[in-house]
Formats: C-alpha cells, sequence, structure tokens
C-alpha cells in the first residue's frame, strides 16, 4: 500500500554526487537571500545611530550562519525531510498545547517556551511543520482523491488544529497565517475550487463568532485599525508613527541615518516589525520599491524553482516556503502602512530577531533540498 | 507502473503549475497592493505626514520673560523680582523615585503624602519632564542637595523668580500684584502658558502688565518619543519687561497711609496741578500685596475677597461716591459763565426753597440771609445753588460736570477705575426708563441725587477748577510736564470760584475752616461735601497739589474729610521733602491770585 501511494520513487532513484548537489543548488537565490540580509544590516546599524551594537552585528552574524545550515540542508537528502515532516508536525502541535503550560509570559501573550539558553515560539516552528506537514500529505493522496471529503477534511484538520492553539495563547497573526497557508498549499495541491468558494461563504458567515471569540485587546486592535484617530497615543501610536516616518521620507528619503521618527524612537518597534517604516523614511518611496522588487525577485525565483520540480513534496514545500515569504512580507508591509491591524509579523530577514530568521531560513533550506533532490536528474 | 506514476506525476505537475500561475497572481496582487499603498502614503501623502514627523521631533519649550521693576517718583524701588531656589525630579532619570523623595526629604521636610502626591503628578507627565517637588529653599537646603546628588539621581535644583514688593500694604493698591494666568486667557499666549508666568491683577501691574510684561523667548529643542530632550536647536531669549516709574511719593504715601489707618473706609488723592501726576493714592482698609506674590493661603485669599470692608477695592479709584456740596463750585462756576449769576447778584436765603410745589431746606434752617456767589460758596447755601441751578437747567450743569472730569475714566493705569455718575435726562431715560424732573436739576445742582464721583475725579476737579486747565491725571511717570487744553470756562469765573474755596477754608465762618493749616504753612483753598468729602488745591495762591479724600465710614464721631485732608497736605508740607523741593516748573501755570483781600 505505502509503495503504491509513494509516487516519487523515481525521483529517489539516483544518488547524486556532491559536486552535483552544488552545482544544483539555486545560488542566484541565496545571493537575493544575501541582499535582503544586507538590508537588514545597514538599516539596523542606522536605528542604533549608527553602531553595529547591539543589533546589526549579531543579525548578520546569525544570517551568515544561517546560510552555511541552508547550504548544508540543502545536501541532505529529500527523503530525510520527508521522513520529519509528520513527526516535527507532532512535535510542534504537542508543544503548542503545552505552552499554556509551561510557557512564559511576554506582553499579556504565552509565545515563548524557554529551553534553558535558547528560547522560541512553537508557532515558529509550526509555520514550517505544517507546510512540511501538507506536502508529505499530498505527496502520498493521489490526484483522484485529492477532492474527496475525507481528503479535504484531514488537510482542514491539520491547518486547523494549530490555529486554535496559537489562538488561544493568543496569537492573532500566527493564526491568520497558518490559515493563509494551509489553504495555499491547499490550492496548489488541487483541491477543487468548489470547496474554496464554499468555504469562503462559511468563512463569512462565522465572522461574527470570531469576533464574540477574540480577546479584548485584540478587539482593540481591530477597532484602533478601522479608525486609528480613536487612539493616537494608545493601540494607534504604532500605526500613526509609522505612517508618518512613511509620509516623511517622501520619493527620495530623508538618506541614511537621517530618519527623525527612528533615531529619535518615535516609531515604536523599529528594529523588529516596523523596521520597514524605517527604510522607507530614510530611503523614501524608491528604497520602498527596491525592497518590495528584491521581496518579489526572490519569491519569484522560488515559485519558478517549484515548477522545475517533479517530486510532489518538493514543489509544495518550494512553493510553501515562498509563499511563507509572501505572506511575511505582505502582512508585515500592509501592517506598517495601516492596511490590516497590528500583529506580530517581521519582515523577512531585514527584521532582527532569531526566530523568524531560523523558521525563515530553515524553510528555505528544506526548499533548496528540495529543489537539488526533487528534479529528475535534469538539472 | 513507472510511465503510469510519471503521467500522473505530469497530470499532477501541470495542475501544479496552474494553480501556481493563479497563486503568483495573487502574490504580485498583494505585492502591488502594498506597494501602491507605499506610493499613497510616500508620494501622495509626503506632505501631509512630513510636517507631522517635525511636530514629533520639535519641542517649543517657551522661556518666561522677566518681569519689569516699579519705581516710585524719586527712583526708589516699589517691586523686582527674586530668586526662589526649587528642587525638582525627573522620574525618567531617577530609578526609584520614592526612594529618592525619602532621601530629599531629609534635607528638604516632605511628608510621605507629600511623597505620594509627587510621584502621582510626575505620572501624569513625560518620564524626562521635571516635577516641582518644593520651591523658597534655603541656600543651605540647595547647597546640601547638591553635596548628596551622586546620591540622588534624578534630583536638580534651579531658581525662578518671584514677585517682590518692598513697601508693604500702604502702596499695594497702586502699585497692586500679580497673579497666575486665568484659563480663559491663556490660548492668546504661548508665554501665558507658563506655569510659572505671572500676570498683573491690579493697580500698576495690571494698569502697565503691557510694559511689565516683556516678551517670551523662545527655545527649539529636538526631543525623542520619551520627551527627553537631545540637543537644543535654537534659543531665542526672552526680552525682560520694561521697568516702571510710578508718580507717587511713596515715602508720603506710607505717612498719608499710615494717618489713614484710623479712619474706617477711606480714600484720598492728591495730583500734581501741572502734570497731572497723582503723588499719593490710599485707600483703607488695604491689603499686603507682598503676601499674594509670596502665594497666599486660599483661606487668606478668601478672607480678603469677601471682606465686607472690601480691603481689595481701591476707593480711590473705583468707590463711588455723591460729591455732595463740594460739586457747588462746578455749579456756580457754570452760572457765572452762562451768564445767569454774575458776581455782584445776591440772592436770599430763607432756610428753604420752594420749587413746583416741592421744598427745598438749607442746612442753615434759618437761612443765610442775602448771598453774594462768594458767600454763598463760603456757607455751602444750599437755597442759592437751587436757584442757580434751576437757572441753568440740567443740560449746562451736565456739561460743566464733564468738563471737570466727572462722569468718565481717565484710565490712569490702574485698572479697576470707575467712572462716576453725571446724570442727565437722556441717562434717565435709558437706564431708569423715566423722565426727568425738575427737582432733580437741583439735586444734581447740589451734587446729591443720582450723581457720583471718584476721590480721583474730585482730585481732577479740583485741580481743573485750580488751573483752569484739562487736567489728565495720571500714575506712570511721563517726559516733561504736558501741556493741558484750557477749559472753556471764563478766567474771572474761575478766579471767583477760586476765591470762594479759600473763603470756604480760611474765613472765620468758613464751612471747612478744619482744613486751614498751621500758622505759617500755605494756604488751602477747597470745598467740602457735607463731612465726608472735601476736595481742593493748595497753595491757594498758586495752586500746586489738589487733593480730595473721601471718608466712607469714619474710624471715630470727629472724623471730617476735611481734617483729613489738612492732615495730609500738613504731611505734604512738613516733610518739604523732594515732594515739594522737586516741583517742575510747569507749577506756573496758574495764574496767581490775589487773596490779600477778603471778599464779602
Amino acid at each position: 500500500m505505502m509503495e503504491t501511494l509513494f509516487a516519487t520513487r523515481s525521483t529517489f532513484g539516483r544518488p547524486l554526487r556532491l559536486s552535483e548537489k552544488l552545482w544544483r543548488i539555486n545560488w542566484p537565490l541565496l545571493l537575493t537571500a544575501s541582499l535582503l540580509a544586507g538590508i537588514g544590516t545597514a538599516t539596523l546599524y542606522s536605528v542604533s545611530g549608527g553602531s553595529f551594537q547591539p543589533w546589526a552585528e549579531r543579525h548578520t552574524l546569525r544570517f551568515l550562519i544561517m546560510l552555511g545550515i541552508v547550504v548544508a540542508m540543502a545536501l541532505v537528502r529529500l527523503d530525510v525531510w520527508m521522513r520529519l515532516a509528520y513527526p516535527a508536525y507532532l512535535v510542534a502541535l504537542l508543544m503548542l498545547a503545552l505552552v499554556p503550560f509551561i510557557g512564559s509570559e511576554a506582553l499579556g501573550a504565552k509565545r515563548w517556551i524557554d529551553a534553558g539558553p535558547i528560547s522560541f515560539q512553537p508557532s515558529e516552528l509550526m509555520k514550517l511543520a505544517l507546510v512540511a506537514a501538507l506536502a508529505r500529505f499530498y505527496f502520498q493522496v493521489l490526484p483522484e482523491k485529492v477532492g474527496k471529503p475525507l481528503f479535504i477534511l484531514l488537510p482542514l484538520l491539520i491547518i486547523g488544529v494549530p490555529v486554535f492553539l496559537t489562538m488561544q495563547q493568543p496569537d492573532l497573526g500566527s493564526a491568520a497565517l497558518f490559515v493563509a497557508l494551509g489553504l495555499s498549499l491547499m490550492f496548489l495541491a488541487g483541491v477543487p475550487l468548489r470547496y474554496f468558494a464554499l468555504g469562503g461563504l462559511l468563512a463569512l458567515a462565522s465572522l461574527p463568532v470570531i469576533w464574540s471569540g477574540m480577546h479584548d485587546y485584540q478587539k482593540r486592535r481591530v477597532e484602533v485599525f478601522l479608525n486609528p484617530g480613536m487612539d493616537p497615543l494608545g493601540a494607534g501610536y504604532h500605526i500613526t508613527q509609522s505612517k508618518i516616518a512613511l509620509g516623511a521620507g517622501g520619493v527620495a528619503g530623508k538618506g541614511f541615518m537621517q530618519g527623525t521618527q527612528s533615531q529619535l524612537d518615535f516609531v515604536p518597534e523599529k528594529h523588529t516589525d516596523f523596521i520597514a517604516s524605517i527604510i522607507g523614511e530614510e530611503w523614501g518611496f524608491t528604497g520602498m520599491l527596491f525592497l518590495i522588487a528584491v521581496y518579489g525577485l526572490l519569491i519569484l525565483m522560488m515559485m519558478l524553482m517549484a515548477q522545475r520540480c517533479e517530486n510532489h513534496f518538493a514543489r509544495l514545500a518550494i512553493a510553501g516556503s515562498a509563499m511563507t515569504f509572501f505572506l511575511y512580507v505582505f502582512i508585515n508591509l500592509a501592517m506598517i502602512t495601516g492596511l490590516v491591524p497590528v500583529v506580530g509579523i517581521p519582515l523577512p530577514l531585514v527584521s532582527y530577531g532569531g526566530t523568524s530568521m531560523t523558521t525563515l531560513m530553515i524553510g528555505l533550506g528544506v526548499a533548496m533540498s528540495a529543489y537539488v533532490h526533487g528534479r529528475n536528474g535534469r538539472g | 507502473m513507472t510511465d503510469v506514476l510519471d503521467g500522473d506525476e505530469r497530470g499532477r505537475g501541470d495542475q501544479f503549475t496552474r494553480r501556481s500561475l493563479l497563486l503568483g497572481g495573487v502574490q504580485a496582487a498583494g505585492l502591488g497592493l502594498v506597494g501602491w499603498r507605499v506610493f499613497d502614503l510616500q508620494v501622495i501623502g509626503a506632505r501631509r505626514y512630513g510636517p507631522l514627523a517635525e511636530d514629533n521631533r520639535i519641542n517649543l519649550q517657551v522661556l518666561a520673560p522677566k518681569r519689569g521693576r516699579i519705581f516710585d517718583a524719586y527712583g526708589r524701588l516699589l517691586a523686582d523680582n527674586e530668586q526662589v531656589f526649587r528642587v525638582m525630579i525627573t522620574p525618567g532619570l531617577a530609578k526609584n523615585p520614592s526612594g529618592v523623595l525619602r532621601r530629599v526629604s531629609r534635607i528638604v521636610p516632605l511628608s510621605d503624602d507629600e511623597i505620594a502626591k509627587i510621584v502621582a503628578r510626575a505620572r501624569k507627565q513625560g518620564r524626562y519632564v521635571p516635577t516641582t517637588i518644593a520651591s523658597d529653599l534655603s541656600f543651605e537646603q540647595v547647597a546640601q542637595l547638591n553635596l548628596f546628588a551622586p546620591s540622588l539621581p534624578g534630583i536638580a535644583t534651579d531658581f525662578a523668580l518671584r514677585r517682590r514688593y518692598h513697601d508693604g500694604p500702604a502702596l499695594s493698591h497702586v502699585v497692586g500684584y500679580v497673579g497666575s494666568v486665568e484659563r480663559f486667557a491663556i490660548n492668546d499666549d504661548a508665554v501665558a502658558r507658563l506655569p510659572e508666568m505671572r500676570i498683573g491683577k491690579g493697580g500698576a501691574e495690571l494698569g502697565f502688565d503691557g510694559e511689565l510684561r516683556g516678551t517670551g523667548g523662545i527655545q527649539k529643542v529636538e526631543v525623542d518619543a520619551r520627551g527627553r530632550i537631545i540637543r537644543n536647536l535654537e534659543t531665542v531669549e526672552p526680552v525682560g519687561g520694561r521697568d516702571v516709574t510710578l508718580t507717587v511719593d511713596s515715602e508720603l504715601q506710607r505717612l498719608v497711609s499710615d494717618r489713614m489707618q484710623r479712619e474706617g473706609r477711606a480714600a484720598a488723592v492728591m495730583l500734581d496741578i501741572a502734570t497731572g501726576g497723582i503723588v499719593v493714592m490710599a485707600s483703607v482698609p488695604g491689603f499686603d500685596a507682598g503676601a499674594i506674590a509670596g502665594g497666599i493661603a486660599g483661606a487668606d485669599w478668601q478672607k480678603l475677597v469677601q471682606s465686607e470692608d472690601k480691603p481689595l477695592l481701591n476707593r480711590a479709584i473705583a468707590g463711588q461716591y455723591a460729591p455732595g456740596s463740594a460739586f457747588m463750585v462746578v455749579t456756580a462756576l457754570a452760572g457765572l459763565d452762562a451768564g445767569v449769576l454774575s458776581q455782584g447778584e445776591r440772592i436770599q436765603c430763607d432756610g428753604h426753597y420752594a420749587y413746583r410745589g416741592e421744598v427745598y431746606r438749607c442746612s442753615k434752617h434759618d437761612g443765610h440771609g442775602s448771598l453774594s456767589v462768594h458767600e454763598a460758596i463760603r456757607s455751602s447755601c444750599e437755597v442759592f445753588f437751587c436757584e442757580v441751578a434751576s437757572r441753568l437747567g440740567i443740560t449746562r450743569i451736565a456739561a460743566a460736570a464733564r468738563a471737570m472730569g466727572l462722569g468718565g475714566t481717565s484710565n490712569v493705569g490702574l485698572g479697576e477705575e470707575k467712572a462716576g455718575l453725571v446724570p442727565d435726562p437722556d441717562w434717565k431715560r435709558g437706564n431708569l426708563n423715566a423722565s426727568w424732573l425738575g427737582g432733580e436739576t437741583l439735586l444734581t445742582g447740589l451734587g446729591q441725587g443720582y450723581m457720583q464721583a471718584t476721590p480721583l475725579q474730585l482730585a481732577v476737579m479740583a485741580a481743573r477748577i485750580a488751573s483752569g486747565r484739562a487736567v489728565v491725571p495720571v500714575v506712570g511717570k511721563r517726559a516733561g510736564a504736558p501741556e493741558f487744553q484750557r477749559l472753556p470756562f471764563g478766567v474771572e469765573s474761575f478766579d471767583a470760584i477760586r476765591k470762594g474755596m479759600a473763603a470756604v477754608v480760611n474765613d472765620e465762618n468758613g464751612s471747612a475752616n478744619e482744613a486751614k493749616l498751621g500758622a505759617g504753612k500755605p494756604m488751602v483753598a477747597g470745598k467740602s461735601g457735607g463731612s465726608k468729602v472735601f476736595a481742593g488745591f493748595e497753595p491757594a495762591e498758586a495752586p500746586r497739589y489738589a487733593i480730595a479724600t473721601v471718608i466712607e465710614r469714619g474710624g471715630d464721631g470727629n472724623a471730617t474729610a476735611a481734617l483729613l485732608a489738612r492732615d495730609i497736605l500738613n504731611l505734604a508740607v512738613d516733610r518739604a521733602g523732594p515732594a515739594h523741593g522737586d516741583i517742575p516748573p510747569g507749577g506756573g501755570v496758574v495764574p496767581a491770585t490775589n487773596y490779600g483781600e477778603k471778599a464779602g
């Protein structure tokens, strides 16, 4: 039974030599990622008033280490990652479930687990594991069965359980990200479009239920988002100051290290979630356009990578990783420009912070391994 | 098997590619959306948001100007500013504000309650905005605070300026006092928003507030989001207010004030006729402006405000009284000048005056007999002036009253000045909605009825009669002597009135001869209104000073306004100080009148 379900025998047929693997790595993609990390380093240098401390240096170091890990991961056989998919998902799920009991609280929400020297957010691990588990699931499902109700319900469960758990923390941003990520993978895997239409209607109908289930501070964020003037010094402060920073940047920007909004601490979380406001203030619309273009290029390259793979797990994993990048970038930029409420989503590879960097780079590593091994010898 | 699988793979691959294209489209649209949003904010919204960033960054701090000083006519300092040391705490610099405050309390006593209040107050503002802990520290306390500065993080001392008055209660009405800016007045001036800003609330402090206040400076500082000052961008130093020199003689004023403590409620004004300068202006009971500036307790302030004696009221300019018989001189002047009365004419007083069915009684019930205008003034004969008033009619009486400075303010620069009242038919119709009665003309001619005048107006009236010119009173010293306009009354008419007023004081049977100064002293001329009002001038031959006194409620039964005027003039003459010595040559405006021969 297992053999018949495994539709990828051929792709694992011939072991690749190390030089072949290195040759197959998408180096331009890693270069693009490095460019983004470089933008991050420069901006972090600027927001600390022209110093590599406390953020720029660590950010660079972290990226370089993760870059090495990505290359190392790319050399690991794809079936290793495939076998890890379900266990990783289960571990992530278990940790998410444990957060309310062993997690440490920060800013009124329990999201972190402290494990000695490292603390991490299980929801971050889940972002990787969800993509892997869904890719693994659809890899196994025969095409004619994708549309069967049972095979709709199972991936919905795979998505739904972590969504439910993260909403308890509460971490609305991650929950939304899981939903978007999971649904786009289901879409790519070929789930019939009628289910999406039905799902859309159901979602609309359930909005009032979601609203009543939200925490007060979440409701407040949504309200403030809908009307930022309501609370310009409280919850609306982030958005207002971020908009001021962007607007003050204009077309050309105020120049490197010249942004008063960041240098004088008006923009909150300027080194993490709101780093793009600083880029916008100092480099202007020109800089923002460039930034968006680099992300667009990165995502495009990954989506193209996915097309070149025959292995279904490989292409779903790559596209899932691309989608993760896209969602991060989209939600973050939409947040700092006031299009969506403030949720804790950083700007990939630019924002300071180990957790998101690790998640995204490991995702990139799996994608790269998929790209290296997922093609049938045609390189 | 392999082919099937490959086929499957290809089928899935094709679908995957189609769906990838769709998803790619969504991704492109998403990035396009944020791109458009960024364009909207940065390119279209640039003009709106740019200034907001500047507003964020730049904080304008207003620097309070130093208030100008106030001097008396002889350069004696009446009001200036003193430095008071303050201690403040910047919560953002003190790790544990209440702990630091407890340590401070060993040097500057603070109760636990006060500490809690200061911490609560500090919490309401920015962490880097200093909050005042206490002011009026001694130098020793400041020295100690600075000595222990290393163990008192966030504590700083500085000084503020506080108004200081040098002459105590005697000059409080004239110099006035300062107070915090009222909420409603704050909007028009950024300087007024400063908590330490004080503005004039009474007296010269109010009247000359524009000169004294000065112009606030501005310090443009760059601040961060917590309000911490990063650097100074620009400083425009405040411009201190101008010093103001008053016309009052503060020493004489103090002597007069001491003399007047005997009276319950009274006021006196002495004018320099040549310049219009107010030499003395006293009002009892008084108050201590110094105590108000030093921060008066709420209960004490309430007592001042609510007291029936109204000590805050400057009766000299804001007390309004019926001038009574003192006004007869104006009626006489108008009568002579209008030709309804001649100096030689005699009118019979039988003790009563019948007018349209009503009878007006003279103060001398059995009548004065036949009187000339000179004698009528000297004896203060009501019947005589009833007749003159009836001949004149209200219009001419009112016009003469106004020409003498009654019924209007002269804006001397002390604020609360009242206009008094010169009644006429128009006024009565407008305010009482009633027509003028003939009898009211007689009352007005006698300075009774509706007529009201302030002591300052009475002094001006005396000064105008004494000089024949439209003397305008001032309290702020003018450069050079002003040339007052001649009043539209004949010189002979004035002369006759002045002679009559001299007789009032100096003749054996004068109606106010208690105002006469001692032997060898200058001759006084004047006219009383009952026992409560006196207006006059001295010396009678060549008037230099005009005086008006009003006793609203005497301290003892014998108190008369004429006696008070005599005492004040005696003080002025006895001092023979600069008040008399420094008279500018303008004193000779009035043609000398020969008083050697007694009229009669």
